[in-house]
């Protein structure tokens, strides 16, 4: 599966990382390509690419706020949850947008 | 239908809009009166001032401007930019008749929702189109939702935010240990979850309100768990494995920047010791906060700002004490660590209500 996403928190400093970094590495574990931008409050870091989501399968956005640019994923299949979600269980939650989509 | 409004998620994005104002605003006025011996914020532009007269008068602007920032946020999370223009105005109108940080949620919201309530159902003829966002929906929205605010619902906000006010300021010394008890253990409970972020926005609120007890106990709350957990690594090394050691050595120093998410590792292993280690450890330093009169201009930054706070000696006494029934919590009840290489652990959460849209 090809996974784009986007990771905020409130205070945007600690949450928003450690969504990103438990996602990419529970999907870079279970096979996945993965990219996952950070809007955090110093601003957008690795910004996802037109090409990136493009290819991609399915938008993961892990957010507690509103995330700028969602217009840019119009037409994708999107799951939206709380940070807390991506940070407890990103494995379960990737198996389970997999189940959903029969990748 | 609650969950459709989503009422926690643009607060949360006002917050997020709001800190770094607060926190330079704070840190402002804290400079200015410490190295200028509390001076008087300026009130004629035209006579002359000192350098700590402007940073204190800057601050105050910003805490002025909390309430529109909060109302801004708010309702530009709901609508998106038309939002922002009448969010603005009522933060303005809340900030000037005293409803503070409630009232300016409150016009936030009702900006939002109303922006986005004419976005769907005023049809305009074609040619005018391009006037929806630029004119039509930033007057008519700051008209109505500013006349209800002003004629209305400010009054009540108002009042009910005065009262909040009298009542934490009055607190005699039995309700000060609850009060202090109750947000010292919510602060610290979830390591930055979201009950953290209850008790952080009922602080932040209060700020605005120039009561800043909550604040100081939010901070101090934060840091108990890093630093009890890091003092009990240190007494007793056997109660932690080789990878938890590791992880402590991080969660220290992100504990002195007041970030308390370098321990949710540690309690991922064992939540409910921990848990309840930090949280009562976080409940004694609320208590003492309360007690000793400490209180924060500033709602983050960790020992940074322990100079600006009112009290800087009794926070510090707060931290220690609480941090040091922290560590002796985790070192009587946890239990030797069995070295093992484990798996990162996976909660098990429900996640059947995650919808792919």
């Amino acid at each position: 599966m090809k996974i784009v996403g986007v990771a905020a928190c409130t205070s945007g400093i600690a949450h928003t990382y450690i969504a990103k970094e438990k996602l990419i590495r529970a999907g870079q574990s279970l096979g996945h390509e993965i990219h996952i931008e950070t809007q955090g409050t110093i601003g957008t870091e690795d910004e996802l690419t037109a090409k990136d989501i493009e290819a991609a399968d399915v938008v993961v956005i892990a957010a507690d706020i509103k995330v700028s640019g969602r217009e840019r994923f119009k037409g994708k299949k999107i799951v939206d949850i709380p940070t807390e979600v991506a940070i407890k269980s990103p494995k379960g939650l990737i198996n389970k947008i997999q189940e959903d989509l029969g990748l | 239908m609650l969950k459709k409004l989503q009422l926690k998620k643009h607060a949360l994005t006002g917050i997020s809009f709001m800190l770094p104002l607060v926190v330079a605003s704070g840190l402002l006025i804290a400079i200015g009166n410490l190295a200028g011996g509390n001076p008087a914020v300026i009130k004629d532009y035209k006579s002359s001032y000192t350098i700590w007269q402007a940073a204190v008068s800057l601050g105050v602007f910003g805490m002025g401007l909390l309430p529109a920032v909060m109302g801004a946020a708010i309702a530009y999370s709901i609508a998106d930019r038309p939002g922002i223009a009448p969010g603005l105005l009522m933060g303005m109108i809340a900030n000037a008749i005293g409803a503070g940080f409630l009232g300016g949620m409150l016009g936030g919201y009702l900006s939002g929702y109303f922006v986005n309530f004419l976005k769907k159902n005023l049809k305009v003829h074609k040619w005018a189109q391009g006037l929806m966002p630029m004119m039509i929906i930033p007057l008519i929205s700051s008209c109505v939702i500013g006349l209800l605010m002003f004629f209305v619902i400010g009054r009540p906000i108002a009042a009910v935010s005065m009262a909040l006010t009298v009542f934490l300021q009055t607190m005699n010394s039995g309700s000060k240990v609850i009060f202090g008890a109750i947000m010292g253990a919510m602060a610290a409970f979830d390591f930055g979850g979201p009950v953290n972020k209850v008790a952080s926005l009922f602080a932040d609120g209060l700020l605005m309100q120039k009561i800043y007890g909550p604040e100081a106990i939010k901070i101090c709350a934060s840091m108990i768990p890093p630093f009890g957990v890091t003092l009990s690594w240190l007494i007793k090394k056997s109660r932690y494995s080789k990878s938890e050691a590791d992880n402590i050595k991080i969660a220290f120093p992100m504990g002195i920047c007041m970030i308390t998410e370098g321990v949710i590792p540690i309690a991922a292993v064992d939540p409910i010791r921990v848990i309840f280690s930090c949280s009562f450890g976080a409940a004694i330093g609320g208590i003492l906060i309360m007690l000793l009169n400490v209180g924060s201009p500033v709602p983050s930054g960790g020992m940074f700002i322990v100079p600006a706070m009112t009290n800087p000696i009794g926070f510090l006494i707060a931290l220690g004490v609480g941090s040091v029934v922290t560590a002796f919590l985790l070192v009587v009840l946890k239990k030797d660590a069995k070295e093992e290489v484990v798996e990162e652990e996976e909660e098990e959460l429900d996640l059947s209500s995650i919808k792919i849209n």
